[in-house]
């Protein structure tokens, strides 16, 4: 496509013939209040909310169904424009319950910023006229809708129709009683990708029955990380707590837009993972014999046992360790001639797979493997494990029948020695997904008694052996 | 409580069925017919059709609830359809509901307790003319008073 010139209040600005003047707009930075248009989810036209005024044409005109042309002159700010969308949301809002004090969706609502930007005006309709609907409707998945809140954008309708394709979601009747529902009670599935519409409703219509209540979103920060749920490796925010007298805690993962990888989107099971990487879901002490020891006591007792088994050690690693901690652990090995094996039993499932985005590979970083020199040959590893009398476990799931220590992320039921390292969202590094993309991953989150990442652990240990 | 279309209306939809270009052009149709054949559109007359023209059934829920000709629950033996638009409300519509209420115990909307009358309002049915009008089972009645309306319903079985 040629690139033309179009002039935004006197803004000069370079965009491709034909592309979607809404768009254009919002990615040089123009703010255009709109509820339908999503990149995702392309243009439907139906919330009026995105109108401009384009030079030569009578009235306004919506920029989301306006195609860009050369020579075109915009204006979003003018007297008159500001009137128009005024009225508009004044026209969104009118059966709005204005609950935000309770509403989870308060400081990330477009409903909230667009009456900053443009509305500010006195309400003139009475509370006790407004439309009631119903205010708790548990659509299943953990999406909970507020029938109230909508404005009938019809982006999480479209998400179930055009991008997922299960058409759970629907517009029931019309005019004032329109609302959105699902045929079947709890009838939200969406083939295990429901709960973004939560991030797609740009109100505080559908929230996530897992995050709703917990925390208000201005307390939050957001890391840019990765989802180590299988092997694409969607980008995704971790959404975190740092309290004051404690924890640092994990609120909710959100997707990142990564056209290559996940697009806007991430599965309903990645974005759940969050729980088994926060609180006490983790191993924070070193553990022997059932009971809780210091990292000292705990080095002491590993120099002893590998000591005691002389050359009878074999170490397996996680294929979901980062390529940092996975060198520095290849290292270690190769000094003290340990045989490092990559390959982990069970983590191949071949139900969890789609031809959306979730991967039967449930390893996050396997394709490190080969780059690095780690073996992923099954029959050595068994016959290596046959003749060991020790195995070092880092991470990894493969059942063993000899005396092992656990270096892992979460508790083990064992009285085998147990020592912590860090799970990827309280570190950074990096990972290649399947289709051989390397990414990085980033967290500020640390534990107030900070669990060290594998890397950090063995260069303490180095040498010692 | 299963759901199949009978014999008359499997022959009208295998004539249909390749008038269109789409399937889903015969949902209106299909459900008409449901409607007709069970009285309302029961929610597997509503998975049936959903399956059968391959949508999803809350897309076919969307679509009857749109439409307000479609009825989602039972009615009575008897359907009065009275019509609340603008000249059968100047011309006395409310009259005739106050008279239902005062004879049945029932408002739009609801069922008289034996199942045998429904009372709903509707938009103008086109009968201006005669206004008010109501529609019993689909047959008008113009220039309907309360005694009239009585004696209407005195002469069904
Ligand atoms: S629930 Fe949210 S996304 Fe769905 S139609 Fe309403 S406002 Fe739009
Ligand atoms: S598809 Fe895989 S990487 Fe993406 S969110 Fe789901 S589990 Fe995580
Ligand atoms: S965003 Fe343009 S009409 Fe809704
Ligand atoms: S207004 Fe009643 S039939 Fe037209």
């Amino acid at each position: 496509m040629n690139n033309v010139t179009i002039t935004v209040n006197a803004q000069t600005l370079s965009a491709p013939e034909g592309s979607i003047l809404l768009q254009v707009l919002l990615d040089n930075g123009v703010s255009v209040p709109h509820f339908c248009y999503h990149e995702a989810l392309g243009v439907d036209g139906n919330c009026r909310m995105c109108m401009v005024e384009i030079e030569g044409q009578k009235r306004p005109q919506i920029a989301c169904n306006t195609r860009v042309k050369e020579g075109m002159s915009i204006r979003t700010l003018s007297d008159s424009i500001m009137a128009v969308k005024r009225s508009i949301l004044e026209l969104e809002l009118i059966n709005h319950p204005v609950d935000c004090p309770i509403c989870d969706q308060a400081g990330e609502c477009s409903l909230q910023n667009y009456y900053m930007e443009v509305g500010l005006y006195e309400s003139r309709i009475d509370r006790a006229d407004k439309v009631r609907k119903a205010k708790k409707v548990d659509l299943g998945s953990h999406v909970i809708l507020d029938q109230e809140r909508c404005v009938l954008c019809a982006r999480c309708t479209r998400f179930t129709e055009n991008i997922i394709g299960t058409g759970d979601l629907v517009i029931a009747n019309r005019g004032n009683h329109a609302c959105v529902t699902t045929f079947e009670p709890q009838g939200l599935k969406a083939d295990g990708y429901a709960m973004n519409v939560v991030d797609l409703c740009p109100v505080g219509a559908l929230t996530s029955g897992d995050f709703r209540f917990h925390q208000r979103v201005w307390f939050l920060k957001s890391d840019p990380s990765l989802c180590h749920g299988c092997a694409r490796g969607c980008s995704i925010f971790i959404d975190h707590y740092p309290q004051k007298y404690g924890d640092d805690l994990i609120y909710r993962y959100r997707p990142r837009v990564e056209r290559e990888v996940n697009g806007f989107f991430i599965c309903d099971e990645g974005r759940l993972s969050y729980k088994n990487h926060t609180g006490d879901a983790t191993l924070t002490t070193p553990r022997y014999s059932g009971t809780a020891i210091t990292l000292s006591e705990a080095l002491e007792l590993y120099h002893q046992k590998l000591a005691a088994s002389g050359s009878g050690v074999v170490a397996l690693a996680s294929p979901s360790l980062s390529c940092e901690n996975l060198t520095a652990l290849r290292d270690y090995c190769l000094q003290y001639a340990i045989p490092l094996f990559g390959v982990e039993r069970g983590s191949f499932d071949e139900t969890f797979g789609d031809d959306f985005l979730r991967l039967n590979d449930r390893a996050a970083n396997r394709s490190a493997l080969p780059l690095l020199g780690i073996s992923e040959d099954e029959s050595e590893m068994n016959a290596a494990l046959c003749a060991a009398s020790l195995v070092l476990n880092f991470d990894n799931q493969t059942p063993v029948s000899v005396d092992q220590i656990h270096f892992c992320v979460h508790p083990i039921d064992t009285r085998e020695l147990q020592i912590p390292i860090a799970p990827y969202t309280e570190q950074s590094g990096s990972i290649i997904n399947a289709f051989g993309k390397v990414q990085k991953f980033a967290s500020t989150i640390r534990r107030r008694h900070p669990v060290p990442p594998l890397h950090e652990l063995l260069s303490t240990i180095k040498g010692l052996a | 409580m299963s759901f199949t279309f009978n014999p008359i209306n499997e022959e009208k939809i295998k004539k249909l069925w390749g008038e269109y270009p789409k399937k889903e052009s015969l949902t209106l149709p299909m459900l008409w017919m449901a409607q007709y054949q069970e009285g309302w559109i029961t929610p597997e007359a509503i998975r049936t059709i959903a399956a059968r023209l391959e949508l999803s059934p809350s897309h076919l829920f969307g679509i009857a609830t749109f439409y307000t000709m479609f009825r989602l629950s039972a009615v009575g033996t008897y359907h009065i359809e009275l019509c609340q638009t603008l000249s059968c409300a100047l011309c006395g519509k409310d009259a005739l509901i106050e008279h239902l209420g005062k004879k049945w115990g029932i408002r739009p909307g609801e069922t008289t307790e034996d199942g045998r009358f429904t009372l709903s309002l509707v938009e103008c049915l086109g009968g201006c003319g005669g206004a008010p009008m109501l529609s019993l089972n689909e047959t008008y009645h113009e220039n309907v008073t309360p005694e009239s309306l009585d004696a209407l319903l005195e002469g069904l079985s």
